[in-house]
């Protein structure tokens, strides 16, 4: 028998391109699997010449998943291209768009993507296990989850406006401050949602619970983690230091994000446009990393809401303290971080300061002329880094996006389960989507994830029908 | 007897080309309407009060089942790759779940079931899609879509000159452009 390989081809035009690519032995069993990234897409050439401050309207434009973490990444690196620090009022106000986001993305994809498996299993019908399935096992948890995403939408538009992208954070700040009337109507609903996502997230640990084999053992492997931490060691999603915890928890670094290249490295494979970022001190694999929702909370001493933190506090107890490992848990890890973005939108409210319309510290003429900016993207750690000339046009700029910054664990856990459930002399949609949903367990977003017009190898390969490499062009 | 409520619904990325063909096709739509047009960013949410409405977005998402509840019939205006597709693809569209595996995308058929199990409502739906030959970051359609916009335009005036719901709609969509 002739070895075989499976490919599923699910991500649409617009997200970006990617393949599973699942190849067999002669004896029908998993020999290796990839996660392909075949498109690049050359956002960091289309911004070369472009002024400085245009980044925060462009980046967000690279897709319409998390265009928010652009938005205040590019925000940030403009700051700093500047040499200006926006004024307290400013952080606050861009710090609650971000909260909105988070809310609205991890809403959509615990009850969107995550759930349908969780409530109804791997291996059931695909007909059912989906949103729909959600709706007519229980309608009024499903409309809850259309007004958590909503809640968290309504914000960024309220600030942002209701315009295809946002258009508020602007280096040295934001352009308007918040009304007394968006303020309230922010606040209004804010407790309801801290109670759908109680309700949700009661909900994620029983069916985590339901079946604690899977739950620990599905692709769950050691690695390293990085997130932001605040300088007490806490959660953070906006602003503070990159911490870097290995797989034994023992911290390694911890470093201001304007100095990444220090400690982050990036690897490159000729079967994937996406790099594979590592912490430079411990190598290559050695230092691979998992950011996103388990990474931060792995590395995270606390968290400074009060509900979350008391999650935080049991989340720990998963692994006797150590870094929690299994991929499953990073959508209890998320639906956690959903509950700090509540209770910090409301800590964000209560402000004295955010009313204030001290929103903006103007550039001055002479540009720093190079900058970085990192906030944590719902899908984990999103640097941007900026070079410009003396009139402020871009002369470089580097981008490593949150699914990137998991490349290597989404290859990780799709090869692990797919050794462990895949069986090629008998497959089954159930083995398949096992595949799919261990990648699901890190929310990849591959539209912007694939950029580097030209700095990217491409390898093509001609195989025969019984498997034999016929020939091969790298390019 | 009561008008029937349109909204077209245009979506796809301005900046990779031939994915914001949606948003010629929606600013040649309001022309023809004498509406006003739609200024870099602007969706047209704020706008809605017309017999036919237009707006703008990068994707389709769950936001929009609130406001698509108010009409009776909703065009998706998108941009295909289908090589065995028409140029101007159009098409009525079906309530169906399409699964997806990593995207947090919806496609038409998936956002008209989500308004009919979540909100009981169905509306009559159909995409006009145009076929996008280049997808690079730049702003100008390709000659070879640009050259489609106003045969999908016309399908769209046709469908809006349609009334009431779910009549006659098969046969303006199986023309060819």
């Amino acid at each position: 028998m002739a070895a075989q390989k499976i490919t599923i081809e699910p991500v649409t035009r617009i997200e970006g391109h990617a393949r599973v690519t699942i190849h067999l032995d002669d004896n029908g069993q998993v020999e290796r699997t990839y996660l392909h990234v075949d498109e690049f897409r050359g956002v960091e050439k289309f911004s070369e010449g472009r002024p400085y401050f245009e980044m925060t309207q462009i980046t967000q434009r690279i897709c319409g998943i998390c265009p928010v973490s652009h938005h205040l990444a590019a925000a940030k690196a403009a700051d700093a291209v500047a040499g200006v620090k926006p004024p307290r009022p400013a952080a606050l106000l861009r710090e609650l768009l971000h909260m909105g986001q988070v809310v609205q993305s991890h809403g959509m994809h615990f009850f969107h993507l995550a759930a349908p498996d969780l409530i109804f299993g791997f291996d059931a019908d695909p007909a059912q296990r989906n949103v729909f399935g959600i709706i007519e096992a229980n309608p009024q948890l499903a409309l809850k989850a259309v007004n958590l995403r909503r809640y968290g939408q309504q914000i960024i538009e309220r600030l942002g406006g209701k315009r295809v992208h946002p258009n508020f954070a602007v280096a040295g700040g934001v352009n308007a401050p918040l009304s007394v009337t968006d303020r309230e109507v922010m606040a209004s609903e804010r407790e309801t949602m801290i109670g759908y996502v109680q309700e949700a997230i009661a909900i994620a640990k029983d069916l985590l619970g339901a079946d604690p084999q899977t739950t620990e053992h599905f692709a769950s492997f050691p690695s390293s983690y990085m997130g932001l931490v605040d300088h007490e060691g806490g959660l953070q999603l906006y602003d503070g230091q990159i911490r870097v915890k290995d797989a034994d928890g023992q911290q390694v670094a911890q470093f201001q994000p304007s100095a990444y290249k220090d400690y982050v490295a990036e690897h490159v494979e000729p079967w994937s446009f996406l790099k594979f970022p590592y912490y430079r001190d411990l190598g290559w694999p050695q230092g691979t990393y998992r950011v996103g929702p388990l990474g931060r909370l792995n590395v995270a001493d606390k968290i400074g809401t009060p509900l979350a933190n008391d999650e935080l506090r049991l989340f720990r107890r998963l692994n006797g303290g150590k870094p929690v490992e299994g991929s499953l848990y990073y959508h209890y890890a998320r639906l956690i971080e959903i509950l700090y973005a509540l209770e910090r939108i409301g800590q964000l409210l209560d402000d004295p300061d955010i009313l204030s319309k001290d929103v903006r510290t103007h550039p001055p003429t002479e540009l720093v002329g190079h900058g970085v900016g990192v906030i944590e993207a719902p899908r984990g750690t999103l640097f941007h880094e900026y070079w410009t000339d003396e009139d402020g046009l871009l002369t470089r700029v580097n981008l490593i996006v949150a699914t990137g910054n998991n490349n290597w664990a989404m290859n990780t856990a799709a090869g692990l389960v797919a050794k462990e459930y895949v069986d090629g002399t008998r497959m089954t949609e159930g083995m398949l989507n096992r595949v799919e949903a261990a990648i699901r367990c890190y929310d990849p977003c591959l539209s912007c994830a694939t950029h580097a017009l030209g700095q990217m190898p491409l390898q093509v390969e001609l195989v025969a029908a019984d498997g034999r490499v016929l020939d091969r062009v790298r390019r | 007897m009561e008008m029937t409520r349109t909204l077209v619904i245009g979506y796809g990325n301005l900046d990779r080309q031939d994915d914001g063909v949606a948003h010629a096709i929606v600013g040649a739509l309001r022309r023809r309407l004498g509406q006003a047009p739609l200024e870099e960013g602007e969706t047209g949410l704020e706008r809605l009060e017309g017999q036919a409405d237009s707006i703008l977005v990068l994707q389709l998402t769950p936001e929009l089942l609130d406001v698509a509840l108010r009409y009776d019939q909703l065009v998706f205006v998108d941009a295909h790759v289908q090589p065995d597709a028409d140029e101007v693809h159009c098409t009525p569209v079906e309530a169906e779940y399409a699964s997806a595996a990593f995207t947090h995308h919806m496609t038409p058929a998936m956002f008209l079931a989500l308004l009919q199990a979540l909100h009981q409502h169905r509306p009559a739906g159909h995409t006009v899609s145009v076929r996008g030959h280049s997808f690079d970051f730049e702003r100008t359609l390709s000659p070879d879509t640009q050259a489609s916009v106003q045969p999908a335009l016309d399908k769209i005036l046709a469908l809006l000159a349609e009334a009431p719901v779910n009549t006659g709609r098969d046969e303006i969509c199986t023309q060819e452009a």
